[in-house]
């Protein structure tokens, strides 16, 4: 993909430091002048993320510039276009997450020009706009700054056999039927080609009312849908909560139909399959692949890093659509999705934390998980040896981890005394003390990782509350996550107790939601639970119907999900097409998660 | 032994038997149009419904295989599928 390889500049500013006046003399690369470039931006230093490097390119740097400047590394390159090679660089073999390049008497003496750069998958992921990316073609001059070139990123391709999304809204009940009125002779009289062409809101240009309808549908039915749908009237919008499911909700394919459909999704997969190095592209074969998967997609080395990749996809996605989280919950592995997706963890710290679990979770004799109809009190008296209750996902649905052996014999005894029992896709004991080893030994290697509070509230299934500062900076916490028993039941109920929320669920199938419509605030309509996929398996255009769903359920909430975003949706396409066959696999047991 | 085989498990019996297997104390609001309401939209997962399914096998000796209920989406699918399976268990 190319657009992992590149670096976006996102931030472009001239900084004119001296006095105003005719004579501009050259801008000494002094630390007085690190520290004016750290505060460019506005940011304090302190929320710039972590593993931030200055870049200062200058013909005659400061001898006494120090190579560590208020806590940030600082790098010297001898003109403005080598700090920039050399940002670009860093980037791109992971010294660096984010640069801020100063090229020193650029473009003229006296003048700083100052640039933010990120590795430009995570600029489109995150997000931010783009101002171009770092062209370095041409490689004749290092010292000049090289050119950016306009982000290339896909391009338009419309297909009226394709979903999509039409939204339309009135100032009350009235107006919303004459507004869908004037939609309906347009659509019946439309040229299929036309149909993606619509607008996306209707009316366009005038802030929505608060009578809204939306209808997910391809050309040939847009008519009779749009004529069918329920109109709502929308009180203020429940807040929005996203939910990342874990081990289990895996299958093969996941997701796959917002691959090179979808940018924001496909930005964001591409970015966190390229912090797994060589096992990266291995990862997406086998997860794209129409035949066998060279390893298939319950075993953990592939069941972890995809349910991460898709989860924080999602994420983005969502977040990418304007929709902005008041809170994030995860169950199990999805707990490092919400940490990320929450600021405590920074992407490729993230991803190297899901690949050293994976890597000691190898190391542990195989095991599985069940999950069993009943309460966890029920269960106790069951568990015998390194067999432990996993996770607590929501009244009478436990689930219970161990080597494979003793697991099974506790099944064939559950199910001897009528429990209802369903094995749950996983190659290893997740969440029983089997997985000690490993635990301890991810202990060590997150030692080094930088870990941050989280800027959202994210709710904990280790704790079953919001999760705290102090927690949020223990490696000892993060790695303990393998062995412990996951609460998810009071974290989400901590989650709905604190205001009446719209959950949605950022991963495959729809485990996490049907949990959450169990919940008494749920099944009495104070919160709600929306999936983005489907609940089993199906088709490229199943992913894509079920997420377009998802978000006209944004809409008729009252959100306003920004149209241009959405359209992508049923307007894009990757280039060169990455595009996922439409075999769906077949539909599978197990809906129930780690 | 009784013969169970003219026994019809009606949506109430599903619905008593749902609610039981979520451990729900207060109904979710079952009692409406549901029928043809996907169960996922109801809260109900495969787990559920294989344990509903069990209870079904227990109380009323009908013969439902495992394979079937997962592809039962609703409740009107599950309750023919289940009615249609009795004549196993005479």
């Amino acid at each position: 993909m190319a657009l992992t390889a590149d670096s976006a500049v996102i931030r472009r500013l001239m900084v004119r430091p001296g006095p105003a006046g005719e004579d501009r003399a050259p801008v000494p690369a002094s630390a007085a002048a690190v520290s004016a470039v750290l505060r460019a931006f506005g940011r304090s230093p302190r929320d710039l993320p972590v593993r931030t490097v200055v870049y200062v390119g200058a013909h005659a740097p400061d001898p006494g510039l120090a190579p560590e400047h208020e806590g940030f590394t600082v790098r010297a390159a001898s003109a403005p276009g080598r700090a920039l090679r050399l940002a670009h660089q860093e980037l791109h073999d992971g010294s660096a997450d984010f640069a801020i390049v100063a090229g020193f008497d650029e473009p003229e003496a006296g003048t700083i020009t100052v640039y933010a750069v990120k590795r430009a998958a995570e600029a489109v992921a995150d997000g931010d706009t783009v101002l171009g990316t770092l062209d370095l073609t041409h490689t004749a001059d290092h010292d000049a700054a090289p050119g950016l070139k306009a982000l290339r990123h896909g391009h338009r391709a419309t297909d009226p056999d394709r979903h999509r999304l039409l939204l339309w809204s009135g100032r009350d009940e009235k107006d919303e039927q004459r507004v869908r009125g004037e939609l309906l002779p347009l659509l019946s009289n439309l040229h299929r080609e036309g149909f993606p062409a619509l607008p996306t809101v209707v009316p366009c240009g005038t802030e929505p009312g608060p009578v809204r309808g939306a209808a997910v549908t391809v050309a040939a039915l847009s008519a009779a849908t749009v004529h069918r749908a329920a109109a709502v009237t929308t009180r203020r919008p429940r807040p929005v909560a996203l939910l990342f499911p874990g081990q289990g909700s895996q299958h093969h394919a996941m997701a796959a139909g917002l691959y090179g459909r979808e940018p924001v999704f496909t930005a964001a997969f591409d970015a966190v399959l390229s912090h797994m190095g060589d096992e990266g592209p291995r990862i997406r074969a086998d997860w794209l692949t129409d035949g066998r998967p060279r390893i298939p997609v319950d075993d953990v080395r592939r069941a972890q890093p995809l349910l991460f990749a898709v989860d924080y996809a999602l994420g983005r996605m969502v977040i990418g659509w304007g929709v902005r989280p008041t809170a994030v919950l995860g169950h199990s592995a999805g707990e490092l999705v919400a940490a990320t997706i929450a600021g405590a963890v920074a992407l490729p710290d993230a991803v190297a934390m899901v690949m050293e679990r994976v890597r000691q979770a190898v190391r542990i004799p195989s095991g599985g998980m069940l999950a069993v109809a009943a309460d966890e009190r029920r269960l106790r008296p069951y568990l015998v040896g390194d067999v432990a209750i996993a996770a607590v996902n929501a009244n009478q649905q436990t689930m219970l981890a161990g080597p494979s052996e003793p697991l099974a014999e506790v099944a064939e005894r559950l199910r001897a005394d009528g429990l209802t029992v369903v094995a749950v896709p996983a190659t290893s004991p997740f969440h029983s003390p089997a997985m000690a080893p490993a635990s301890e030994a991810v202990e060590a290697a997150y030692r080094d990782i930088p870990l941050r509070p989280p800027t959202l509230p994210l709710y904990s299934g280790y704790t079953g509350e919001l999760l705290r500062p102090e927690e949020a900076l223990s490696p000892r916490f993060w790695a303990r996550q393998i062995t412990d028993t996951v609460y998810f039941k009071q974290a989400l109920e901590s989650l709905l107790a604190a205001d009446d929320m719209l959950l949605i669920e950022a991963g495959p199938r729809q485990t996490l939601t049907a949990f959450a419509r169990r919940h008494r605030a749920v099944r009495l309509g104070a919160g709600a639970a929306v999936p983005l996929l489907p609940g089993r398996p199906g088709t490229a255009e199943a992913d894509r119907q079920s997420v377009l769903t998802a978000a006209a359920r944004l809409w008729t909430e009252g959100h306003v999900p920004d149209p241009v975003a959405l359209s992508a949706l049923w307007t894009w396409t990757a280039t060169p097409p990455t595009r996922h066959g439409d075999a769906g696999s077949a539909p599978r047991l197990a809906s129930t998660a780690s | 032994m009784t013969a169970t085989t003219t026994t019809t498990v009606t949506l109430a019996d599903l619905t008593r038997m749902l609610r039981e297997s979520a451990g729900e104390e207060e109904g979710v609001d079952l009692d409406g149009d549901v029928l043809d309401t996907p169960f996922l939209e109801l809260g109900y997962d495969s787990l559920a419904l294989l344990q509903v399914v069990g209870e079904v096998q227990r109380t009323y000796g009908i013969n439902v295989p495992d394979d079937a209920v997962v592809d039962a989406e609703t409740p009107r699918a599950l309750l023919e599928l289940i009615n249609s399976g009795q004549i196993s268990a005479a």
